[in-house]
């Protein structure tokens, strides 16, 4: 069961967890992965048990790109957690993948949370940080057996508006 | 008429004190509450045999406090949740009472929410191995309440020009409510500049964008109209109720989009329909204001203004005491203390009663200077109708509709 001390948590991959057990065997190998459902063929993400448009409870997981553009962020200056007190201010941030965007209906997409991080997996500066801005996974290695999907800023234009939280 | 049309009731409501070291349990205040709140009713213990009750791992179980009481419950039932809760459970109460499981219900939420058990997963909560969904956001350091609903409250912004200085008037007007609470925590008035010019939290949450933690126990007494005619209190009439309404993707903040709409945009039609009465006809709202942004959100939901236009109505003095339809008279979460929810149900019930508990002399009689000035009167004008927005996380809410 892949388990590590990270910051002060304990985290846990359970061997009987269908839902983020393959997520997380993907991201130990830095790929990432959401599930497809074997009815309608659509993407989904968090990674449910069941179909939320065709009930179907049959999926495999399907590779995607890790490209995607910032849907929205906040920037985080009092820690909850002591362990992430020396990373202040650091940037949480939810992904929109490029995979399936507008899909099924405009309003939807594949969204993930992570923290938006530079080169040494340090937090990026809150300057650089806005809606819009282009972005693609990374993996940070925890220990051996558990990694986790972070996201870098690309040089990549935007593909619409950018916006930045003015003060 | 609608469907509740003068057969349900609160017939009474108590507290313990707000503070950061209740230096008791949950157990005690809760018992403390529910007394109170049965005093109030003026209800014996053999008179009340239902009790509800709500908490995360943190608080004590109904049958109890109950004990303590010398209350012997047909019914009772602790459930899961903290905000939200509140309004939910009052339908359920009204529900047991209809088919006959029993006839006067107790609502309680007990928490050292300071002191004890903190919300945002500090304390014995850290201490539980992240696993599951979780993994999707506690590994990258988003924990807490505000860090968790702050992405939401960002989109708003950029979606709608939304400014912190026009959510921070929500600060604004609850704490000049609070002035008037001899029972809140905090009771200091503060400006739109104090808000900005506090610390960050996590932007775009300035420290005074945040509630107050608290240490305290709220009870509210549900009973049928026909039991509640000879009691102490006029009672106060439940016109329409929701409870627990959930987004599409309750698994998630970030799913169901727009992100920026609030589980209220499902209940409104719903409880609005059940009272048959409309926005404009409310006379005082209570929203869930862990955070000033929450309020604009449900405020905007509801349909109290139009969507997107939550920063303008909440900066235009119509919430604040003087204002066409003030919002959380007590000083709410951001002011009076944190009680998931069920101060506001309470503060409610005492001003469509007439009897606000502010430094007038009268207000046990009902006689108000309404002078708002600090230190002064937090009684509305002949308030007849009430409404409670009640808040989970963007993707759940709850709404109660009261009159007098």
């Amino acid at each position: 069961m892949p388990q590590v001390e990270y910051r002060g948590m304990l985290l846990m991959v359970p061997e009987n967890d269908s839902e983020f057990g393959g997520y997380f065997e993907a991201a130990r190998e830095h790929r990432l992965v959401v599930k497809k459902c074997a009815g309608c063929g659509l993407l989904r993400f968090p990674p449910g048990s069941g179909c939320p448009w065709c009930t179907s409870l049959d999926w495999t997981w399907q590779e995607v790109s890790g490209k995607g553009a910032i849907y929205s962020y906040e920037i985080i200056a009092h820690a909850i957690q002591p362990g992430f007190r020396d990373l202040t201010p650091y940037p949480v941030i939810i992904v929109e993948l490029d995979e399936q965007r507008g899909a099924p209906t405009p309003q939807d997409g594949l969204r993930l949370i992570a923290n938006l991080v530079d080169a040494q997996f340090q937090p990026e500066a809150e300057a650089n940080v806005a809606i819009g801005k282009r972005v693609d996974v990374v993996f940070q290695d925890l220990s051996p057996d558990l990694s986790l999907p972070q996201f870098r800023l690309t040089d990549e234009p935007p593909a619409g508006p950018v916006w930045q939280f003015p003060g | 008429m609608g469907r509740l049309t003068d057969k349900y009731c609160i017939a009474g409501v108590g507290e313990t004190s707000y503070s950061k070291n209740s230096g008791k349990t949950t157990r005690a205040m809760g018992a403390e509450a529910i007394r109170n709140a049965m005093r109030d009713a003026g209800l014996s213990a053999d008179q009340v045999n239902g009790v509800l009750s709500y908490h995360g791992g943190d608080s004590t179980a109904g049958p109890e406090i109950a004990a303590d009481l010398g209350i012997r419950p047909d019914f009772y039932m602790d459930c899961s949740g903290g905000g939200s809760s509140t309004e939910a459970l009052v339908g359920l109460a009204i529900g047991a009472i209809e088919v006959g499981m029993c006839e006067t219900v107790a609502i309680f939420r007990s928490m050292n929410g300071y002191s004890e058990v903190r919300i945002g997963g500090t304390g014995r909560r850290a201490a539980t191995p992240v696993a599951g969904s979780q993994l999707l956001s506690r590994p990258y350091g988003m924990v807490s309440a505000g860090q968790n609903f702050a992405p939401v409250f960002m989109r708003h912004m950029m979606e709608y020009g939304t400014a912190s200085a026009q959510v921070a008037a929500v600060k604004v007007a609850h704490s000049k409510h609070a002035s008037n609470n001899p029972k809140a925590y905090y009771r200091k008035r503060y400006t739109v500049e104090d808000v900005l010019n506090s610390r960050w939290i996590c932007k775009p949450l300035h420290l005074l964008d945040c509630c107050v933690e608290t240490d305290n126990a709220t009870a509210l007494i549900v009973t049928s109209a026909e039991r509640a005619a000879d009691l102490r209190r006029r009672p106060v009439y439940v016109m329409g109720v929701v409870g627990r309404v959930t987004k599409k993707r309750g698994d998630t903040f970030y799913n169901d989009a727009p992100i920026t709409d609030v589980a209220g945009k499902y209940a409104a039609e719903r409880v609005f329909g059940m009272a048959g009465v409309g926005p404009e006809d409310v006379h005082v709202t209570g929203s869930y204001d862990a955070f000033t942004f929450t309020t604009m959100l449900q405020l905007e939901d509801y349909g109290f203004c139009r969507k997107g236009e939550g920063g303008d109505y909440v900066s235009s003095g119509i919430i604040e005491l003087g204002g066409r339809r003030p919002n959380n008279t007590s000083g709410g979460h951001l002011c009076e203390g944190y009680t998931h929810g069920m101060s506001m149900v309470i503060e409610n019930v005492r001003q469509l009663r007439g009897q606000a508990d502010d430094s007038c002399p009268g207000w046990q009689d009902g006689v108000h200077t309404h002078d708002y000035a600090e230190g002064g009167c937090r009684q509305v004008r002949e308030a007849e109708i009430s409404m409670n927005l009640g808040w989970a996380n963007p993707v759940t809410g709850s709404a109660l509709i009261l009159r007098r």
